[in-house]
């Protein structure tokens, strides 16, 4: 069964339509990269998936179950989201905030109970910051932070992990640690779509890849056919010659 | 939070109390003790809880750390709804009094809420705007009908300005049991809180759902300031500034912010209540003043730390 299964889904903000009955579907150990130019609807692609937001039409199965209607919590236990912005004006530590990612699991009112802190444990380790763990959020670097954020996910233990540009603002060595962890969860039967800026970065470690332009057209198949010089050259409206494109 | 830090806030409370119990031009007569300054300094823990207990939701559940019933217009709500009831006959003990100020609140504070989301993306600063401009145009409304009655004026004045008189024992009694259930219920969904405290859409997908969540923090937030309001008045700057002190004190959970704010604030009011009887005897200051000479040094400090990036 697929763990992520998306077809007909049609968006548009007014008149112009911004997702055009797009479809695809992930497997686990499928690591998919979403390229486009800026407005292109990578961003709200996501936020349709998780049901954040609702599309036009189209239907949106997570391990397949349809999410139409379906409740925030209900869906936490699905699908983890880890948005492009990951600001929070409190102190919280690391390890607090990697255990709000069991708030689904756990019930409201009640502690965190033993497994809630072993997923804690295992997320933090998993992304390389089992010593970050008593440092306050808003000291770490903007890497560092990132990888808190994804660990709050992780914790989730959901079996299809989204981010929003998870390597922007990020030096070349966290970019590469980022896409490298990535795909490492994907190597362990985990679905994982990642909104990215520079094709450059699908390359090593994606399998597949959906590329959205203007319009609402989109492409979706395995990476090595889908990321082809032609193909982004015409995505980004670069000449094939450009040395930006990989 | 650690036993000690508990212990200590406990602790801080106790000398509040004592504090208040101690300080006036009187002396330390039993019988002044007993039948005047008891009363009030419950009237001061009781508002003072439910102040700190609103910054600590409102602050929360908009990821907002300039929030606090005040400067939402929450309290300008429930004030104008009081100064209503009054001029219309219904008393402080009847419980259309409640329901009255209950209802100003919530829809003050929802028009704020209202009036900043117009932007679109919900900003620090535009709610902070969309509040003050609820919570002038309602003390306008409120200044304009206490020139017209010139009559009961001088009472209803010193209501507005935010003070702790003589609280009537029924409603002190029925304004402390809200703010106890408000608080209670508040705590039971300190992670969902917490949660929210990440931003409305990092909320969701955690698993809980943002319009439901706040609507909830704001219904109880909004009982608790119509509790404090209805036996102290407009009383600023306690929501804003107990959550901060706390935060400081036991980090950022709600499973401690929650009531740690509470005891906190009521802790805060009540030395700003001592203070106010000790600064130009015999004449008092209301609590009110008192605490918007601390309280708006206090915001300034907060703007200028959140304009460099965090607070």
């Amino acid at each position: 069964m697929p763990s992520l299964k998306v077809t007909g889904l049609t968006f548009s903000y007014g008149a112009q339509p911004l997702l055009r009955e797009v479809a695809f579907e992930l497997r686990p150990g499928d690591f998919m990269c979403v390229l486009g130019p800026n407005g292109s609807g990578k961003s709200t692609l996501l936020k349709l998936l998780t049901g954040f937001m609702k599309p036009a039409a189209g239907q949106v199965l997570l391990g397949g179950a349809d999410t139409a209607g379906m409740d925030a919590r209900r869906l936490a236990g699905l699908a983890a989201y880890v948005p492009s912005e990951t600001t929070t004006p409190y102190d919280f530590s690391v390890r607090e905030l990697v255990l709000l990612g069991r708030t689904a699991r756990a019930g409201f009112w009640r502690g965190y109970s033993r497994q809630d802190e072993e997923a804690a444990d295992r997320a933090l380790a998993e992304t390389g910051i089992a010593a970050l763990a008593g440092r306050a959020v808003n000291s770490l670097s903007t890497g560092e932070r990132q990888l808190a954020f994804i660990a709050q996910a992780l914790a989730q233990e959901a079996k299809v992990l989204l981010l929003d540009e998870p390597t922007s603002h990020l030096d070349l060595k966290y970019k590469a640690s980022v896409m490298a962890l990535l795909a490492g969860l994907a190597a362990r039967r985990l679905a994982v779509a990642a909104v990215l800026h520079e094709p450059a970065l699908a390359r090593p470690g994606c399998n597949k890849a959906l590329l959205l332009g203007h319009g609402g057209e989109f492409s979706f198949g395995p990476a090595a056919q889908t990321l082809t010089r032609e193909s982004l050259a015409r995505l980004y409206g670069l000449p094939p010659s450009s040395p930006l494109l990989p | 939070m650690g036993k000690s830090k508990g212990l200590l806030l406990l602790l801080g409370l106790g000398a509040a109390c004592l504090l208040s119990l101690a300080a006036g031009p009187a002396g330390l007569s039993p019988e002044i003790i007993l039948n005047l300054r008891l009363p009030r300094t419950l009237a001061a823990l009781a508002v003072g809880a439910g102040l700190g207990l609103a910054g600590a939701l409102f602050q929360g559940a908009l990821k907002n750390p300039l929030s606090d019933p005040y400067i939402l217009g929450t309290s300008a709500g429930a004030t104008a709804a009081a100064v209503f009831c009054f001029l219309a006959g219904i008393e402080r003990s009847s419980p259309v009094f409640f329901a009255a100020v209950f209802a100003g609140a919530f829809g003050a504070t929802f028009l704020s809420y209202w009036l900043a989301r117009l932007a679109g993306r919900l900003s620090d600063a535009a709610l902070v705007l969309a509040g003050v401009a609820v919570s002038a145009f309602l003390s306008a409304l409120v200044m304009l009908v206490l020139s017209a009655a010139r009559e009961r004026a001088f009472s209803l004045f010193n209501f507005v300005l935010g003070g702790l008189y003589a609280a009537e024992p029924g409603v002190l009694l029925f304004s402390a049991a809200v703010i106890a259930a408000a608080g209670t219920l508040a705590a039971l969904r300190w992670r969902a809180l917490d949660a929210m405290s990440l931003g409305e859409e990092k909320a969701y997908h955690l698993g809980a759902d943002p319009g439901r969540e706040r609507l909830i923090f704001f219904a109880l937030a909004c009982a608790a300031t119509s509790a404090a309001v209805a036996v102290g008045g407009t009383i600023g700057f306690v929501g804003l500034m107990t959550p901060h002190i706390i935060r400081l004190i036991s980090g950022p959970s709600a499973r401690t912010l929650i009531p740690a704010s509470a005891i906190g604030g009521a802790a805060l009011l009540a030395c700003a209540d001592a203070a106010g009887r000790l600064l130009f005897p015999p004449a008092e200051v209301p609590a009110g003043v008192i605490m918007a000479l601390a309280g708006a040094p206090f915001f300034m400090w907060l703007l200028w730390k959140n304009s460099r990036g965090r607070a």
